[in-house]
């Protein structure tokens, strides 16, 4: 069963239309990277999964139940857009990490504040607190940066952000892990220690779709690909197959050029 | 040494400290009042609501657009010429006055400098706390309000220290602060009269107390220095 | 924040509302109901002035504005007031005269309703003590630098006799300026060059030199009291004069003051 589904999703700013009747299943376990030049929609893809744009057609459903579809006109409150949002992780191209917060703080932050909200936190505090800060420290040590955990973002290297940034993402235990471009900010010598966090990732089974540029890590690390032009699905498949042997002609050229690089 | 124990130094400096003490009276009260009314303008002058936005950013332009004596001078006089006493005759009702003037006048201009502040925050960051599951209040006091604080200290700086000078221009409706009290020995006060001294000696006070708010500005840009933004 | 808006204007018409408060026929009874006569003042030795250590207002003009508040059985209360927003300050009802040794000019007499004049003043031409012998004799001013107080019935005569006139704030600024080097010359009020030049002042090195009233043949000026336009406190303080004249309680306290030559006693 598909935990994702994805309806004819269109988007447009003002009179230009970034997004064209987008569909796509997501199942549980499975990665999918979604490949294409830039302006081809694929950031505002995820954007429109995440609430942070609101798609001018069509529906999302995570598990059977609509979360978003653009024909309802009725508001949502903050409050539903909140915990719709809940079922997804995301990671930013710019990390966006908090500058005043350590990476420990930085990946505890926003679980700390939903434990707030419940309940039973007063009488349980100090346990709450303890098993926050712990499973922070667990993610960090995940991702390689036990020792990093009291570092300020500005002290650590782009990569060591970025994982940061995964670590903060995951703490929410999100159903769908989201990758705008992870490592299009990086030196290139950085990039290999995030590919290899997402890598690890996906050999969990972790649920994630990955906008990005690296071909080969594409191919390698995600079971399906979807190649997007112009805010149009070209082709998806299989990830070897899309890649090493693309059907669609734009798929082909487009792969051909990035190859020459 | 005799001049520093004579009767003359020492009413002197006595109605200097009684007139500094108004000066930071006023001082404090236009701080707590302007920088919260600051910030709640500022909101406004980001509003998405137009109307309301165009209506604030009117209000910046009247209030940073004419002098502050001559606001003063019509919050205190002009509800009177149109028959509401609100001040009543009083040295309590010079100072109301003076500080509804002040903390209008400091408030729009702190308005601006927070403006800029909360504008030159990433919008990635409030994305980062949207993202996170956080509520819109939570995302400005826990994300952006001290990056903002970061940011505006040291234009806020400038202001405060305009501020501490500015505070003389309360005497145009006969506050007695400082440079009143200083004024008064030339004219005559409890006998002494024809003393030029008493004025410029209030720049001693003046430089004490900027200097004191300088240091105090500089450790909290220090105290921020763990992070950049 | 629609709200708070909305919450700050009703707020501000209700302080409105209820400031508006009575109105009364006439100003005796608008003082009589609250109380307290405010007599506007600025520090103005012999007139109002505070002797050194002491939180009480005295002087002629301070003195005689007690005995007046008494005879109309109300308290008084003595404001400092900035001199420029005299006017301002008696119409939006902040004070209720202005009673300073004030000269009745054109300005007072069109800004305000004034009593019969009490006290007699004029116009001098201070220089420094050691060029005075310069100055004696002089028919004009002109070609001098002569600071005065803006506004002030010595702004108008130096003007008057052609001087090149600097108008600063208070009467004791135009003292500096002549200290400074910044004027040759300043004109103030004889009664106040009494109290602030020559020995034992900080201006021991300025004397006065001219009478500008009699260089241009006018009549010395006169001081008065000034009421609200219209005030019927006029009439009765106009009454009360004339008692305090008859029954000597005027000169007396004048002579306290030292200024018992000047007062208008007919």
């Amino acid at each position: 069963m598909a935990i994702l589904s994805v309806k004819n999703i269109s988007k447009s700013f003002d009179s230009t239309e970034v997004l064209k009747d987008v569909s796509f299943d997501l199942d549980a376990g499975e990665t999918i990277a979604i490949i294409g030049s830039s302006g081809s929609g694929k950031t505002t893809l995820l954007r429109c999964l995440t609430f942070l744009e609101k798609p001018t057609t069509g529906t999302v459903a995570v598990r059977d139940e609509v979360i978003i579809d653009a024909a309802d006109t009725t508001k949502l409150g903050d409050e539903l857009i909140r915990e719709r949002r809940s079922h997804f992780g995301f990671v930013f191209q710019s990390f966006n990490l908090f500058p005043q917060y350590s990476a420990l703080r930085n990946v505890t932050l926003a679980r700390e504040l939903q434990a707030k909200e419940q309940p039973d936190f007063k009488a349980n505090r100090k346990a709450i607190l303890e098993e926050i800060e712990n499973e922070g420290r667990e993610l960090l040590a995940m991702m390689g940066l036990a020792d990093r955990a009291d570092y300020y973002p500005h002290q650590l290297s782009g990569g060591q952000q970025q994982r940061v940034a995964i670590a903060r993402a995951l703490a929410l235990k999100p159903d769908i892990l989201c990758f705008d471009e992870p490592t299009s900010a990086l030196d290139p010598e950085l990039t290999g220690e995030v590919l290899k966090v997402i890598r690890s990732l996906a050999d969990q089974k972790t649920t994630m779709i990955i906008v990005t540029h690296e071909m080969a890590f594409a191919r390698d690390v995600a079971d399906r690909v979807i190649f997007m032009d112009g805010g149009v699905v070209i082709e998806q498949g299989p990830a070897k197959e899309v890649i090493d042997n693309p059907q669609n002609e734009r798929t082909r050229h487009f792969l051909a050029r990035y190859n020459e690089h | 040494m005799s001049f520093f124990t004579s009767l003359e130094f020492r009413t002197v400096i006595e109605a200097l400290n009684q007139g500094f003490l108004r000066t930071l009276e006023l001082f404090f009260v236009t701080l707590v009042g302007a920088l919260p009314l600051g910030l709640i303008i500022s909101f406004g002058s980001m509003s998405r609501f137009a109307p309301l936005r165009w209506f604030t950013k009117t209000l910046v332009w009247i209030v940073r657009g004419t002098p502050l004596v001559l606001q003063i001078i019509a919050i205190f006089y002009v509800p009177g010429l149109l028959g509401v006493y609100i001040w009543g005759g009083g040295d309590s009702g010079r100072f109301a006055a003076v500080s509804v003037a002040f903390i209008i006048n400091y408030a729009f201009y702190f308005s601006e400098i927070f403006r800029g502040g909360i504008q030159a925050v990433a919008h990635g960051q409030t994305e980062a706390g949207l993202v996170l599951g956080m509520t819109r209040r939570q995302i400005f006091f826990r994300i952006t309000l001290l990056q903002m604080i970061k940011r505006i200290v040291p234009p806020m700086s400038n202001e405060i220290i305009t501020l501490v000078k500015d505070t003389s221009l309360a005497r145009v409706i006969a506050l007695q602060e400082i440079i009143w009290m200083g004024e008064s020995f030339m004219k005559g006060n409890q006998g002494f009269a024809g003393l030029v001294w008493p004025l410029f000696f209030t720049a001693v006070y003046y430089l004490a107390f900027s200097g004191i708010v300088t240091i105090l500005l500089n450790r909290l840009e220090k105290k921020l220095d763990y992070f950049r933004v | 924040m629609k709200k708070i808006i909305a919450i700050l204007l009703a707020a501000l018409m209700m302080v409105s509302i209820t400031a508006c408060g009575k109105e009364f026929d006439t100003d005796s009874e608008y003082i009589k109901d609250k109380g307290t006569l405010v007599v506007g003042i600025t520090d103005f030795a012999p007139m109002d002035y505070k002797e050194a250590g002491s939180d009480e207002w005295v002087g002629f003009d301070a003195d005689m504005a007690k005995l007046f508040a008494e005879y109309l059985d109300v308290d008084v209360k003595f404001v400092e007031i900035t001199w420029g927003q005299k006017i301002n300050e008696l119409n939006s009802k902040s004070i209720d005269c202005v009673w300073n040794g004030m000269t009745l000019n054109d300005e007072v007499k069109a800004g305000m309703a004034t009593s019969v004049p009490y006290c007699l003043n004029a116009q001098v031409l201070v220089v420094p003590a050691d060029k005075a012998a310069d100055y004696e004799g002089l028919t004009d001013l002109s070609g001098l630098n002569v600071a005065v107080e803006s506004g002030s019935a010595g702004e108008d005569a130096a003007v008057a006799l052609g001087a090149n006139t600097v108008a600063v704030e208070k009467q004791a600024d135009t003292l500096m300026e002549i200290a400074a080097g910044t004027s040759d010359a300043a004109v103030i009020d004889l009664l106040m060059a009494g109290a602030m030049i020559g020995e034992g002042t900080n201006y021991d090195n300025l004397t006065w030199v001219l009478n500008l009233n009699d260089m241009q043949n006018l009549e010395s000026e006169e001081y008065g009291v000034g009421f609200r336009k219209d005030s019927d406190l006029v009439e009765k303080f106009n009454a009360f004069w004339a008692a305090s004249l008859a029954d000597g309680t005027a000169m007396e306290i004048a002579t306290t003051y030292g200024v018992q030559e000047s007062i208008i006693a007919e």
